[in-house]
């Protein structure tokens, strides 16, 4: 066979191999973004689709002109604040502790990674038993000790911090996790070096450990990020979007867009606008740890 | 009392008996079988049950009937399932459907209007017309003015009370509004945990049981939902029902919670009352727990007389099904609504009996039921729901007004005038 013939026979053999991801990826993956795409211009009736009208980019204007959309931003940002870099440095500072020595550290790890594998519509239901007002525990125990008893999940003030609460004691365990898979690999002469060298712990981690494991905390900022920018369940069962919209995060938005007020072209073009967003900061993200993040 | 019991079961049934001798239902002699599909909600308690034995009875009289019942386990699931269903173009014959999704239905031509069988030669007589609640009659049509639903599992507002509690402080039952207020001032005490009622607006996305009853206050104050096509719920009637709650809820005679907070309050012995529909009896009652002597009052009145909002959903049929399957499920729909089907369908659900025909049926039922002839009385008072395709984001426009009154203090009437204007937006709106 000729050496032009033999190539296009690899190539159309290597496309046969992938050919069976590439029509998964294809049919539920690629095909509805483009059609996500398409039906954002359009005022979309999914219910008769013959009754849709192609409307430009007026389902974009009226988005990026409402105050619910802005207000969505501002709420996910103030959730990602809460969440990411108090998850970050606690689930390092766990993973630190428990990789040391001491006897029920086993059953210790067991416990904070536990929540994790949880089912968040579950354990968001005993949480909002412990945040109820008049009933839940929080409040007895405030009220016991003569502290106040805020409204938590029913409190505009408070509803956001509370779900934030619940968020980092669900998640952190798989944060914890990736770190102490981390801290494991942090190799122990260098640390030994260091300490005969004279520095002192916060040295030790701060000159040796923190560079080393930075990959592994960009890795947990970039999905810690991502997880608090489409966080819905939590949402969606503690505060559904309340106290006066004070939960409503973006995710929450689509939500009500697509599934509750069935705005189908709205929702479409609002998919559009936050995996751009999500996307960006995904891009800033790995930008800005360029030349931080050592890779060995 | 089991002689009674005994005694009413058997009348029904033999009601049912002669009405199936008599076709009552059976609107059309089917030459060929037929397979219909319902799809519904009627998934909990004895609902399931009594559904799946009225469904029998009608097989029973209409041997060429099949009916498939697509039980769904709550309201949320079956809309988004019959969404998903229409959308496919696979809609099942007939649903339940509230007012606001008959609507979005009928503006995609998925659903078709009954008023050709209502007065079609297999329809309804003028007896059987007019002896459906003339509330519930009002609610069967959507804003063109049409037939498109039959009602179904209808219920109203009451209010559930701790009658030991009341009698023991010497309190009396609340008929008006003004007369609730101070009651539930009375038996709040920060010392004793114990405040008058338990309320949950809901949320924007999900106004809940706490607005509701704000529009039935709305109604007992003269003020309406909607008066032509203008959101009116911002008229002085609403400022003054919304005042007199925001009154309460800032004394703390008030408290705002969500899941049923009403419920778990009354429950719990810590308010005496919760306002509900009376589908709920079933829940309240296991809420208390025979702890103590749990009555149910009407709705107290306001300036205006009492006021009350039809809850719970309507039967509407799709334009994809066959004539045969429509004529089908129109027989159904009818025989849903016959005097003995909807007093058994009553009796065992706690629903209301659509037709007043069927309160002889269940006069024995009622000596020891009285809530169930309380709440089927309140049917009069009762007005429907606006019939609109974003009713339900309406009402959460409302939900939020009410929230931001109770939470941040706004004024009741700056706050109801903001959301009518969102929701006279929604007016008209595709």
């Amino acid at each position: 066979m000729p050496k032009a013939g033999r190539k296009v026979m690899n190539a159309v053999t290597a496309y046969l191999y992938i050919s069976p991801a590439m029509l998964i990826f294809g049919v539920f993956i690629l095909l509805p973004t483009l059609f996500v795409v398409y039906i954002s211009v359009y005022r979309w009736n999914f219910l008769n689709a013959s009754t849709s009208a192609y409307v430009g980019l007026a389902n974009y204007r009226h988005l990026l002109t409402s105050s619910a959309f802005w207000s969505s931003l501002w709420v996910t940002l103030y959730f990602v604040v809460l969440t990411v870099p108090s998850g970050v440095l606690l689930s390092l500072g766990i993973a630190a502790l428990l990789m040391a020595n001491f006897p029920g550290r086993g059953l210790t790890r067991l416990g904070v990674f536990a929540p994790y594998a949880t089912p968040l519509v579950a354990t968001t239901i005993i949480w909002i038993w412990m945040f109820n007002p008049q009933f839940g525990l929080l409040n007895n125990i405030l009220h016991a000790v003569g502290l106040p008893t805020p409204g938590w999940l029913q409190s505009p003030h408070w509803a956001m911090p509370s779900v934030s609460v619940y968020t980092l004691w669900h998640s952190i365990g798989f944060d914890v996790i990736i770190f102490m898979a981390g801290l494991a690999t942090v190799p122990r002469d260098l640390v030994e070096a260091a300490s005969i060298e004279g520095a002192n712990a916060w040295q030790r981690f701060w000159r040796v450990v923190w560079p080393l494991i930075s990959p592994t905390t960009l890795f947990v900022v970039v999905i810690s990020t991502i997880e608090a920018l489409k966080a819905f369940t939590q949402f969606f069962t503690m505060t559904a979007g309340g106290p006066l919209g004070a939960t409503t995060t973006t995710s929450y938005l689509l939500y009500e867009y697509a599934f509750v007020f069935y705005r189908t072209g709205e929702a479409a073009a609002l998919t559009v606008v936050y995996f751009l967003i999500t996307a960006a900061i995904a891009l800033l993200q790995f930008r800005l740890s360029r030349g931080r993040v050592f890779y060995g | 009392m089991v002689a009674n019991r005994l005694r009413s079961t058997a009348r029904w049934l033999l009601s049912a008996a002669a009405l199936m001798a008599l076709g009552g239902g059976v609107v059309l002699a089917q030459s060929k079988p037929v397979t219909i599909t319902f799809a519904e909600a009627m998934s909990s308690g004895t609902q399931k049950p009594t559904l799946d034995e009225l469904v029998q009875a009608f097989e029973k009289a209409n041997p060429n009937i099949h009916v498939q019942l697509l039980v769904q386990p709550n309201y949320g699931t079956l809309y988004t399932k019959t969404l998903a269903m229409v959308a496919a173009g696979t809609p099942p014959t007939m649903a339940q459907a509230y007012e606001g999704w008959a609507q979005r239905y009928a503006d995609s031509k998925a659903i078709v209007p009954l008023g050709s069988y209502i007065y079609g030669p297999h329809g309804l007589s003028t007896s059987e017309l007019s002896s459906l609640w003339p509330p519930l009659i009002a609610d069967m049509k959507l804003t063109d003015g049409k037939f498109w639903m039959m009602p179904f599992n209808k219920s109203d507002f009451v209010v559930f009370y701790n009658a030991s509690w009341l009698a023991k402080n010497n309190l009396s039952v609340p008929t008006t509004w003004t007369q609730f207020a101070k009651v539930a001032e009375q038996v709040t005490s920060t010392a004793n945990k114990t405040w008058g009622l338990s309320i949950d607006p809901g949320s924007k996305t999900g106004p809940a049981n706490g607005t509701y009853m704000f529009v039935a206050m709305l109604h007992a104050f003269g003020g309406h939902v909607m008066q032509g096509d203008k959101v009116a719920w911002d008229s002085d009637a609403g400022v003054k029902a919304l005042t007199l709650l925001a009154n309460l809820v800032a004394q703390g005679a008030v408290k705002i919670g969500t899941n049923y907070p009403g419920q778990t309050a009354l429950g719990a012995e810590r308010s005496p009352f919760d306002v509900s529909t009376i589908a709920g009896y079933p829940y309240e009652v296991a809420a208390v727990g025979g702890k103590f002597d749990l009555k149910v009052a009407p709705m107290p009145a306001g300036p205006a007389g009492p006021g009350n909002v039809l809850q719970g959903t309507n039967l509407v049929m799709f334009a994809k099904a066959t004539t045969a399957q429509r004529d089908a499920a129109w027989a159904l729909m009818k025989f849903l609504i016959q005097p003995a089907q909807t007093a058994l369908w009553a009796e065992k659900t706690g629903y209301l009996p659509v037709t007043r025909d069927a309160l002889p049926l269940m006069s024995d039922y009622l000596k020891t039921h009285p809530y169930q002839q309380i709440a089927a009385q309140s049917l009069a008072n009762a007005q429907p729901t606006p019939s609109l395709p974003h009713s339900e984001e309406m009402f959460g426009y409302l939900s939020v007004a009410m929230q931001q009154v109770f939470l941040n203090h706004a004024d009741p009437k700056t706050a109801l005038t903001q959301a009518a204007q969102q929701a006279q937006a929604l007016v008209g709106a595709p």
